[in-house]
């Protein structure tokens, strides 16, 4: 007994980091109608601005100088001092740059998005997190800080005749946060910026009547959640040891289910929801070591019990969540109707098939091999997320736990105690062939998915994008990296047979050791193009008619005839069975599978470059595909920009281009393309001699000047360059910028024109009421 | 015999009670209309039907089945389709397609059908679709999205949409709202036509113009009781009626406080009394 509750106080000292954090999502949820994933990633960077000051003296701002070159640079680093600075003044700078980090994302990024639809804000604060991220990895390094405690040192010895040492830290930990949970309480309570926030929070438009500028307010709060997150880590953050920064930014989740105890709307609930989930953490870590303790719940029981606990908390309450009063909210794009489906079949099938042939054993070049078949299969995952958050719009961000329990459970399938060369761990199995062992996969996934669904009936919005995160982490740690339930030992990746199909091998790596066999690029784009079929047919159909009904106005639906539960249910369904689909090419292309493909962060990575590409349209999930991490788009322009390490800025890139869709171009890149596309096709069906003459004479100068752009500058930050490549990037960039300038104003000059739709022949015959 | 017929139908938020005891009918192939101010209780009484919110007692019987315990689409398959008054509809769907989730009844397995067809519709519902796009005469804008609408083509899209699923009883819910005299005029004409077509109508609106013109049998609703029902020419007539439409006693009332506001004025001494309105009682 004295033990339980010797862990149980334990355990509030990290309590008190996810009350502090959770208390900062609260303000936030409530200032500005976000739920900021990035919360975790402000809390690592102002942790690691205070250890850098404190340590070495410097500051690092929160940007990065992309080609660094020797006299032309964009300031980074600020040097105060040789040695570091004391304790306080670090403390100070820290805050500073909480509030800085403040100002910028309110400004820059959500209050732009203020009208933006849930899953834009949503991927807004992923942006957010990715770009923190990428620039803590670049400006402080990706390694593990130890920051200097400034709570006190040492131990309680025999702590409350418990008869164990209890750190002072932990101690001053919670009262720390309860003393911040009470200011906070107050300020919200009792001054007039609070009751002005709470105001605008119920009733926006009246907020603005009364002479409050909601804006304003929520600029306050952001920077209010940055700081608290800042001086979060910095006093509570040395005592849960080493900190990266995913690590520190991966901390939002159980910050998330603290404000979800709050109901995202009391800052004191979520306080003491903080310390409870810590505490109870602490508790099953315990217990999880003891003999009676189920083998199979030992990993990752800590973190899945608390956040089931909240998710069935938000079930059982189901409607009654605060939904903040916001002006308009803006839908998601629409989903336009899918049409001519077989050009776009022939089109990309030609370019696929050529490149496997081109890219095979191409020396350098074979790379591209690799990204294509990562694109293609990252195009069928994010097709599963056309359907369910394009089409039914409910915000999974378990896809990839989804497409990972197919491979999972085919490659246990497929298993038969044997080893290879290459995985020396022989796992037991039934050791079925490849058709079967993969199609129970998907079944496995489609069942699953069903089950991430379920809460969707009572759940919307961003909760439920919460709860699908929660589900996420629960498969991870329950499953993937259980040793118990997957038989595999110590981390290593289980075996997956390679399939064939009427005598062809469909193995993925070639005689030489190089992932390029055309063959298997061929079958994964069968795959691709099987399931964009059915996607197509899907929204052509009564199904998707139903699906769009629902996202669009579940009463409305409900009133015209369809079960609302059961349609979303079918959506899950549906989509779960899209990325199993998915997951067991990913483990034919990989030979093997492991737990650190599916981790729930590559859900949201996947989710995020999807949204880019258009998460409403099967062209945005194939173009989603191509910008996938390790995908064409990423590798050639490794290959291209080859000596600059444009690699490092990944995720820099990643999370800028994701603040810039969301806030520019929610649609994604597929649908403004398209008429792009369609307006060259147009032209190069009728062009002759005389139109192409014209084209050089038209298009010829801004060629010219971008090509000798690329030529000139380039050479100016990059060392090592292509005289080949750079001028023809530049040639290239200069027309289409030329071409996009020209038809925005054209659309500016017509702006009923609705090129997208199907019915954009039809002749607008109006008919008015009479 | 009676198509629809409520039973003490009381439907209660916390302690106000937004319909008590409504006792109602609607008989089939027939034009019923509930009238009442705002704040009444009739999108409730339309809400309590259709089951979109939770009755506190009493019963709804609908073509011989009892409501209790149906959730909305399955009593939308029974035969009653609504409209709303906010214009709910689909906004990601042509008119075409709006009208077509209405008509389609998916079987369990349609789901597998559609994964595995190009798009393809069947003959009945689109006939059932253009039926009901020709009665309202919108064949014309049937390939456009809502938001391309103006507000009263968007009126008669929800009321065509309705329509679509060929209901038995057709509920409307201040069909009339929004529109001018001759649009609501002409949607009066509609309304008969559909009766003729054999579809019974239930009209709530308070538009008092539209609802004693075409209604065969009005009830006419306040503070969520029924007060008085009759054909059009007893309501005309029916005092209770006038006096809830006209507002009677609140208006005496209202009268009464100006004038003691205006004598307290002239005699310069204030009154909180006055203020209450009711000095003079």
């Amino acid at each position: 007994m004295n033990n339980v509750i010797f862990f149980l106080l334990l355990g509030l000292g990290i309590g008190s980091l996810y009350s502090m954090l959770g208390a900062g999502l609260v303000i936030v949820y409530r200032g500005s109608g976000v739920i900021n994933f990035a919360q975790g990633a402000f809390a690592m960077y102002g942790v690691f601005t205070f250890d850098e000051a404190h340590r070495n003296g410097y500051i690092r701002l929160p940007w990065v100088d992309i080609l660094p070159t020797s006299w032309l640079n964009i300031p980074v680093t600020i040097k105060l001092s040789d040695k570091g600075i004391p304790t306080l003044p670090a403390f100070a700078v820290a805050v500073a740059m909480a509030v800085l980090i403040g100002l910028a994302v309110h400004f820059f990024v959500f209050r732009p998005l203020r009208t933006a639809p849930p899953l834009g804000k949503v991927i807004g604060s992923l942006g957010v997190m990715l770009y923190l991220q990428g620039v803590a990895q670049l400006n402080f390094g990706g390694s593990g800080r130890q920051p200097g405690n400034i709570l006190p040192d040492g131990v309680y010895k025999n702590f409350l005749g418990l008869g164990k040492a209890f750190p002072k830290g932990a101690v001053w930990a919670v009262v720390v946060a309860l003393i911040i949970g009470v200011a906070l309480h107050a300020l919200f309570h009792l001054t007039r910026f609070g009751l002005a926030t709470r105001a605008a929070a119920g009733n926006e438009k009246g907020a603005v009547l009364l002479g409050y500028s909601p804006q304003l307010l929520a600029a306050l709060n952001w920077v209010i959640a940055s700081v608290l997150a800042t001086v979060a880590a910095i006093v509570v953050g040395p005592i849960t040891g080493s900190l990266t920064p995913v690590g520190l930014s991966a901390l939002v989740v159980a910050s998330l289910g603290a404000a979800l105890i709050g109901r995202l709307k009391s800052v004191m609930v979520a306080v003491w929801g903080g310390l409870a989930l810590g505490a109870v953490q602490s508790l099953l870590g315990f217990w999880s070591s003891k003999d009676w303790f189920p083998t199979f719940l030992r990993s990752g029981v800590r973190e899945v019990v608390p956040l089931v606990a909240i998710c069935l908390v938000l079930f059982i309450r189901g409607k009654k969540l605060p939904i903040r009063g916001t002006v308009e909210e803006r839908r998601l794009p629409l989903a336009p109707y899918p049409v001519r489906i077989k050009q776009h079949l022939i089109a990309w099938s030609i370019i696929v098939v050529s490149a496997s042939f081109l890219f095979e054993g191409s020396g350098k070049r074979t790379v591209f091999a690799l990204a294509l078949t990562t694109s293609l299969v990252a195009a069928i995952i994010m097709l599963s997320m056309v359907v369910i958050t394009g089409y039914v719009g409910q915000i999974s961000l378990a896809q990839m736990s989804l497409a990972g329990a197919a491979a999972f459970i085919m490659a246990r399938m497929m298993a038969n105690g044997s080893t290879t060369t290459s995985n020396p761990f022989p796992v037991s199995g039934p050791g079925l062939p490849w058709p079967i062992a993969a199609l129970i996969g998907v079944l496995a996934a489609i069942v699953v998915g069903v089950i991430v669904g379920l809460p969707a009936v009572r759940i919307r919005g961003v909760q439920l994008a919460v709860v699908t995160v929660a589900f996420a982490i629960s498969l991870q740690s329950l499953y993937f990296e259980n040793a118990s339930l997957t038989g595999l030992s110590a981390g290593a990746p289980a075996n997956v047979r390679s399939a064939h199909f009427f005598g062809i091998d469909l193995k993925s790596i070639g005689d030489k050791g190089l992932s390029d066999r055309p063959e298997f690029t061929i079958f994964v784009l069968v795959v691709l193009i099987l399931c964009a079929l059915l996607v197509a047919n899907l929204r052509r159909n009564g199904t998707g008619r139903r699906f769009l009904a629902v996202r669009a106005n579940e009463r409305a639906a409900a009133a015209a005839g369809i079960n609302v539960s059961r349609t979303k249910l079918l959506a899950f369904a549906i989509s779960a069975g899209i990325a199993g689909i998915g997951g067991v090419v990913l483990g034919f292309k990989q030979n093997d599978v492991s737990s650190a493909n599916f981790v729930y962060q590559a859900s949201l990575a996947y989710l995020a470059f999807a949204y880019l590409g258009g998460i409403t349209s099967i062209n945005g999930a194939i173009v989603g595909g191509l910008l996938a991490p390790a995908g064409v788009i990423a590798v050639s322009s490794n290959y291209f920009f080859h000596g600059t390490n444009i690699d490092r800025y990944t995720t820099v890139f990643g999370g800028i281009g994701l603040i810039v869709t969301a806030v520019a171009n929610p649609t994604g890149i597929a649908p403004s393309l398209q008429p792009l596309f369609q307006h060259f096709g147009r032209w190069l069906r009728k062009a002759r001699s005389a139109e192409w003459l014209a084209a050089v004479r038209r298009l010829g100068p801004t060629a010219a000047i971008g090509a000798a752009l690329g030529a000139g500058i380039w050479p100016l930050r990059v060392d090592s360059y292509s005289w080949f490549w750079m001028p023809l990037l530049g040639a290239v960039l200069a027309v289409f910028i030329r071409s996009s300038v020209m038809q925005s104003r054209a659309k500016r000059a017509r702006p009923t024109a609705r090129p997208v739709l199907a019915a954009a022949g039809q002749a607008p015959s109006a008919v008015e009421v009479k | 015999m009676a198509l629809l017929r409520t039973i003490d139908l009381t439907v209660r938020y916390g302690g106000l009670a937004a319909n008590a005891d409504v006792n109602l009918e609607v008989n089939e192939g027939s034009l019923v209309g509930l009238i009442g101010p705002n704040g009444a209780g009739k999108t409730t009484f339309i809400d309590a039907i259709t089951g979109f919110t939770s009755v506190s007692s009493g019963r709804v019987e609908f073509d011989g089945h009892d409501l209790a315990a149906l959730s909305p689409d399955r009593r939308a398959h029974l035969g009653l389709s609504r409209t709303f008054q906010s214009l709910e509809l689909f906004d990601d769907l042509t008119v075409r397609e709006n009208l077509l989730v209405a008509a389609e009844r998916p079987k369990w397995y349609s789901f597998a059908l559609d994964l595995l067809r190009t798009g393809r519709t069947s003959k009945e519902n689109i006939a059932q679709v253009d039926a009901a796009l020709a009665v309202l005469g919108i064949e014309g804008i049937s390939e456009r999205l809502p938001s391309d609408l103006s507000h009263g083509q968007r009126k008669l899209v929800g009321v065509a949409r309705a329509l679509a699923a060929r209901p038995k009883l057709l509920l409307l819910d201040e069909p009339a709202a929004g529109l001018d005299t001759a649009e609501s005029q002409l949607l009066g004409g509609h309304l008969r036509g559909f009766v003729e077509g054999g579809t019974s109508v239930f009209l709530i609106d308070h538009d008092m113009g539209l609802v004693l013109n075409v209604c065969d049998y009005i009830y006419v609703l306040d503070f969520g009781e029924i007060i008085a029902h009759g054909t059009s020419a007893e309501i005309r007539k029916d005092p209770a009626v006038i006096a809830a439409y006209l507002g009677q006693s609140a208006g005496e009332a209202q009268a009464r406080a100006g004038a003691s506001l205006a004598a307290n004025r002239d005699s310069a001494v204030p009154s909180t009394d006055a203020l209450n309105g009711d000095s003079n009682g």
